[in-house]
């Protein structure tokens, strides 16, 4: 008989095959990646094919998609943002800048490693990164959802204090409210 | 001693009596205020019997006193809003000053409100009808000097409307040689035709002044806005329906048995449109509630004008019932705007927002309120609004039933406002000590909104003392043919059934409201106004986001052309022209012994010169 | 079976079927729209995902009371109204509260929907939510007029305003609606533009300048009610189309076709055009639309 393990499994199944399927992207466009998102988006790639389609407000959207470099003034709205989102959540980091900080990586005001205060689920390297490569870090990010290894949201809410110390590290005015989950 | 006489007595030394207590102890006068209008009250349902009356013969003048079964609805709501407002108006008043002359006009002024229903001849009704104006009136200034302005205008209106009536009057008296009503209403058929013009639109002024119709509602929304709001809700509840009262005695008892009657009462339908429809607009605009509140209450007596002047009897039945709802939820909302300004201090939208969980009880009430304000089922309002809509469509009134219908939907935008500006939006630091009002404000406002619930799943409880009423005026029963309790039937026998449709609407909202409530309660937390999706930033505490100045500005300018003339305007015009003359006519007292001495010179050549020529 | 229990079983079943064809229409414009931009476009079972997705947020935040009640008392609109919209002719399908309200009672029902969605918007303090619902109510206020005259019209001609005595006039006589009022017709299709609030008629949602307006805080669970609900009225305007209009339909597949065609005419017209502004969209409906209703009024008086 169906033990209440299995039921759950089964209706994390399905629960995924939705989630992958109905991706809600909330662009943060804020290097030069943004301009990318267009083409993504619209009729020469098509990414609603596969169920993307973007959101307006954090609270709709499934999927920060954080489109290159990040300085330490915008890296605050993007942590408010993410924190504003709603579990399960996804964080795709886009171009080399949010990989290593790319072309800017002697730079005073961004930071470079954008893991260290968000949790990325998916890297897309590149500078830019081709509408294509987008859409394969998609893929990538559905398959992880599909195996249930997209975590970012829980590897968020553990280790807390420790993304809290490295973001206080580079803003200097923190006045946010708590995160309370 | 009859019962009536002693009522009224109770209502004349009751004020007095409230009066000077007040100079000896505070809870003794608050006692006594809620007496002398409660007792009354008692008394006027236990042992006044419709029908009976009772002659008197003061100064050579035969009067009747007694009241009517369509006396008898207007009672309803004036002795019912009365007693229920009082126990508001007591915790209202609390700490202020000018105590003792605000219960003083309360009573007298719900005494002779009731005292117009009780009086069956011209004399004692235009006697009542005076100190209604004048109690009302001394409201008006009850705010001091800053007021006078809006106090004149009120009290000149009132006295055009006063002396039309006395002139109505005097002229029925003068053609019937008697005061009674009833022979009015007997003789009037066999009037000549300028008298079935004169004597109606006389009237008609008098009492159109009192329901604010439109050419001349232009005291309404500064008098309805500065009285004090526990009296307003009695003012635009209950005084505002006199005038509906005697309206309906004209136009029903008066100018249907006459051939001149029809496009008579057509012309008064369409004034009642214009006036809701401008009411409505004019709502939309205002910025302050209680002044939003005025204008739509302007507009609400214009539905009310245009179903009594169609007459039918779905017309009457629409009429009365939205008599009887508007005083259930203009009240509910006047008393909540009272509650709002006593505890915050101002009852302006774009100073207050974000009350809602600090005030959730007057909330309530508004929100039920306003509901029935909208006229959306199940609550009271849309049983009025849709015999209404019935009445007009049956007969031919094509153009009014849009007019009426824009109106109504047009009042979604400022109920909104209404809801929006006070409860809704972001909570502000300022507003953080806000209290929810003393019990005996919060009680009454939720008596009155569960009156318009009631009424709405119910209409045939009050439906049945109208249906008496309008008996009583001469239309043919409705029970049973037009409604039973809680089913309502149009000429073309469509129905809408009320109770399975309140069940399934209650039904369906609990349904939603407790899945959206236990939908992962557990990881469902509240958070501030504050903690909001602004583009990643965050609001600091004295920063206030709240969307509130030119809150309908795209809506407005649609339909500024509308808008852009102001029946107000040619009034004041008016009233500078008239200042002038005045003005030039002051120059004769120059202060100067000598000019008066040669005034008083050629007065006495003018008269000889008259005395010859036409006496000599 | 028990009177009630088969009631609500009826009333279940309608819902259902509401939810999956204006579930499956949205998923259907969808599609439309990419192949119109030359695009392959999302499956047509595309939202379903979404309410799924949506329904299986683990989290969800209020901002208090109101906002459960906002979206509770859309549903409301959407479920009440569709009691009383019969679904086939003849009542072949279960009738539900179909002989019970009449289209006065349904108006003033249809506009409880926005009003409701306006408080829970209300609630949440988000100013863009605000600017979204003064826009809907003042777009609201500019449609409705010549749909209430639209529908006058029919009163006036057939005598009766109930829904139920419009379809049978209709098989009585073996025209339908549209062929024997047809100012009517487009008076009532000139406001279902708006009613539908595709372009250039989307000025609430406007995802680009007021952050898709009043749901701007609402996501999970609160966007998956207000989306269903949004389906299931859908649903309800197009089949009070093909009943007053279009004679009904005697099956579903009938009611499907009619109501699709009805259905893409708001939004192949949307497809085309760009956004209004506020007081442009309602003096639209002041201008063209009025002058038809007023000649179906007119139409509807003189035959």
């Amino acid at each position: 008989m169906m033990n209440d393990k299995n039921s759950q499994k089964i209706v994390d199944i399905i629960q995924n095959y939705a989630r992958l399927h109905s991706l809600f992207v909330l662009a943060y466009g804020t290097g030069c990646g943004a301009i990318e998102i267009p083409p993504t988006m619209t009729s020469r790639y098509d990414a609603e094919r596969f169920g993307i389609r973007g959101a307006a407000t954090p609270r709709q959207a499934d999927v920060l998609l954080i489109t290159g470099y990040l300085t330490t003034k915008t890296l605050k709205r993007v942590i408010r943002v993410y924190e504003q989102m709603q579990d399960p959540k996804y964080v795709i980091g886009f171009g080399s800048c949010t990989i290593n900080g790319g072309m800017y990586w002697d730079s005073y005001n961004t930071i470079k490693v954008l893991d260290k205060y968000l949790p990325v689920d998916v890297y897309i390297n590149g500078c830019m990164p081709r509408p294509e490569a987008v859409i394969a870090g998609f893929v990538k990010l559905q398959s992880l959802i599909r195996e249930g290894k997209a975590e970012g949201a829980k590897l968020y809410k553990d280790n807390l204090e420790q993304y809290r110390e490295n973001q206080k590290k580079v803003i200097p005015n923190w006045v946010m409210p708590e995160y309370n989950w | 001693m009859e019962m009536i006489h002693l009522i009224l007595i109770i209502f004349l030394g009751g004020a007095v009596l409230t009066y000077f207590a007040g100079k000896v102890n505070d809870i003794l006068r608050d006692a006594l205020f809620i007496l002398s209008i409660l007792v009354p009250a008692i008394l006027f349902f236990t042992n006044v019997n419709p029908e009976s009356y009772i002659d008197l013969s003061i100064a050579g003048f035969n009067m009747k006193w007694g009241i009517t079964h369509f006396g008898w609805i207007f009672s309803l709501i004036v002795l019912g809003l009365g007693v229920i407002v009082s126990f508001y108006a007591v915790s209202f008043m609390k700490g202020r000053d000018k105590v003792g002359s605000f219960y003083f006009n309360f009573i007298l002024s719900i005494g002779a409100m009731l005292g117009i229903l009780l009086s069956q001849d011209f004399v004692s009704f235009f006697i009542f009808w005076e100190i209604m104006t004048w109690s009302s009136y001394l409201m008006v200034v009850y705010n001091g000097n800053q007021v006078q302005k809006i106090g004149i205008k009120y009290f000149v209106f009132s006295a055009v409307g006063a002396y039309a009536m006395l002139m109505a009057i005097v002229i029925t008296h003068s053609i019937t040689g008697s005061f009674l009503i009833t022979d009015l209403i007997a003789v009037f058929p066999q009037l000549s035709n300028q008298m079935h013009i004169l004597i109606p639109i006389l009237f008609l002024i008098g009492f159109g002044v009192k329901s604010a119709m439109m050419p001349l509602h232009v005291w309404a929304p500064g008098a309805y806005s500065n009285t004090p709001m526990a009296y307003t809700s009695v003012f635009s509840g209950a005084l505002s329906k006199m005038g509906v009262y005697g309206m309906v005695l004209i136009m029903i008892t008066l100018i249907s048995h006459i051939p001149e009657g029809h496009w008579f009462r057509e012309v008064i339908a369409w004034m009642g449109a214009f006036t809701a429809v401008l009411g409505t607009l004019w709502a939309v605009a205002q910025d302050d509630a209680k002044k939003l509140l005025a204008y739509s209450s302007v507009a609400q007596l214009g539905y009310i004008i245009t179903g009594v002047a169609i007459g039918t009897e779905l017309a009457m039945l629409s009429a009365l019932f939205l008599s009887i709802l508007h005083a259930l939820f203009k009240g509910t909302l006047f008393m909540a705007v009272g509650a709002i300004e006593k505890q915050t201090g101002t009852s302006n939208f774009t100073e207050v927002s974000g009350l809602i969980r600090k005030m959730p009880w007057t909330f309530l009430a508004s929100l039920m309120a306003i509901i029935a304000l909208a006229g959306i089922p199940p609550l009271g309002g849309f049983v009025g609004k849709w015999m209404l809509y019935e009445s007009l469509i049956n007969s031919n009134h094509y153009i009014l039933v849009i007019m009426i219908f824009f109106s109504s939907t047009a009042a979604f935008l400022y109920c909104y406002k209404f809801l929006f500006g006070f409860f809704l939006g972001q909570e502000e630091k300022e507003w953080a000590h806000v209290k929810e009002a003393p019990a005996l404000m919060v009680v009454p406002m939720i008596i009155l909104a569960a009156g318009t619930f009631i009424l709405g799943a119910y209409p045939g409880l009050i439906l049945s003392p109208i249906d008496a009423g309008m008996q009583a005026i001469g239309f043919e029963a409705t029970q049973g043919h037009y409604w039973e309790m809680s089913v309502i039937l149009n000429q073309w026998g469509d129905q809408v059934v009320l109770q399975p449709i309140v069940y399934a609407i209650f039904a369906i909202f609990l349904f939603f409201f407790l899945f959206l409530f236990f939908k992962s309660r557990k990881n469902t937390r509240y958070v501030t106004t504050k903690d909001i999706s602004s583009s990643g930033e965050v609001p600091l505490e004295h920063e206030n986001l709240t969307f509130s100045q030119n809150f309908f500005q795209p809506f407005l300018r649609a339909v500024e052309p509308v808008m852009r003339r102001q029946i107000d305007k040619y009034y004041n015009e008016f009233g500078r022209g008239l200042e002038a003359i005045f003005d030039f006519g002051r120059r004769i007292y120059t202060g100067n012994g000598q000019t008066y001495a040669i005034y008083v010179i050629i007065f006495v050549i003018i008269l000889l010169f008259f005395k010859n020529n036409l006496f000599g | 079976m028990e009177p009630i229990l088969y009631k609500v079983f009826g009333a279940v079943v309608t819902i259902i079927l509401a939810f999956v064809v204006g579930m499956t229409y949205m998923g259907l414009s969808r599609k439309i729209t990419a192949r119109v931009q030359n695009r392959v476009g999302p499956p047509v079972y595309q939202n379903f995902l979404d309410a799924l997705k949506l329904i299986s947020k683990k989290t969800a935040i209020h901002h208090g009371i109101m906002q459960m009640m906002g979206p509770a008392f859309f549903m409301v609109t959407s479920i009440g109204s569709l009691m009383f919209i019969p679904v086939l002719n003849d009542g072949r399908f279960f009738s539900n509260l179909n002989f019970e309200g009449d289209l006065v009672f349904l108006l003033y029902l249809m506009v409880f929907g926005p009003l409701g969605m306006a408080l829970g918007a209300g609630q949440t303090g988000n100013p863009n939510s605000a600017i979204g619902v003064t826009r809907g109510l003042s777009q609201m206020v500019g449609f409705e007029i010549p749909w209430v005259m639209a529908l006058v019209a029919l009163m006036i001609q057939y005598d009766t305003t109930s829904i139920v005595g419009l379809m049978e006039a209709q098989s009585a006589s073996g025209t339908w609606l549209v062929f024997s009022s047809p100012f009517a017709f487009i008076a009532a299709v000139l406001a279902m533009l708006g009613m539908f609030r595709y372009s250039p008629f989307d000025i609430v949602g406007a995802p680009t300048e007021l952050a898709s307006g009043p749901v701007a805080e609402n996501g999970g669970k609160y966007l998956f009610t207000m989306m269903s609900s949004n389906s299931i009225f859908a649903f309800v305007k197009l089949t009070l189309y093909v009943d007053l209009f279009l004679g009904g339909a005697d099956n579903l597949i009938e009611l499907l076709i009619k109501t699709f065609a009805i259905y893409l005419i708001p939004m192949l017209y949307g497809l085309v055009s760009p956004r209004y502004r506020t007081e442009q969209a309602v003096r639209y409906f002041w201008g063209w639309p009025l002058f038809f209703g007023f000649l179906a009024i007119m139409y509807a008086v003189v035959f």
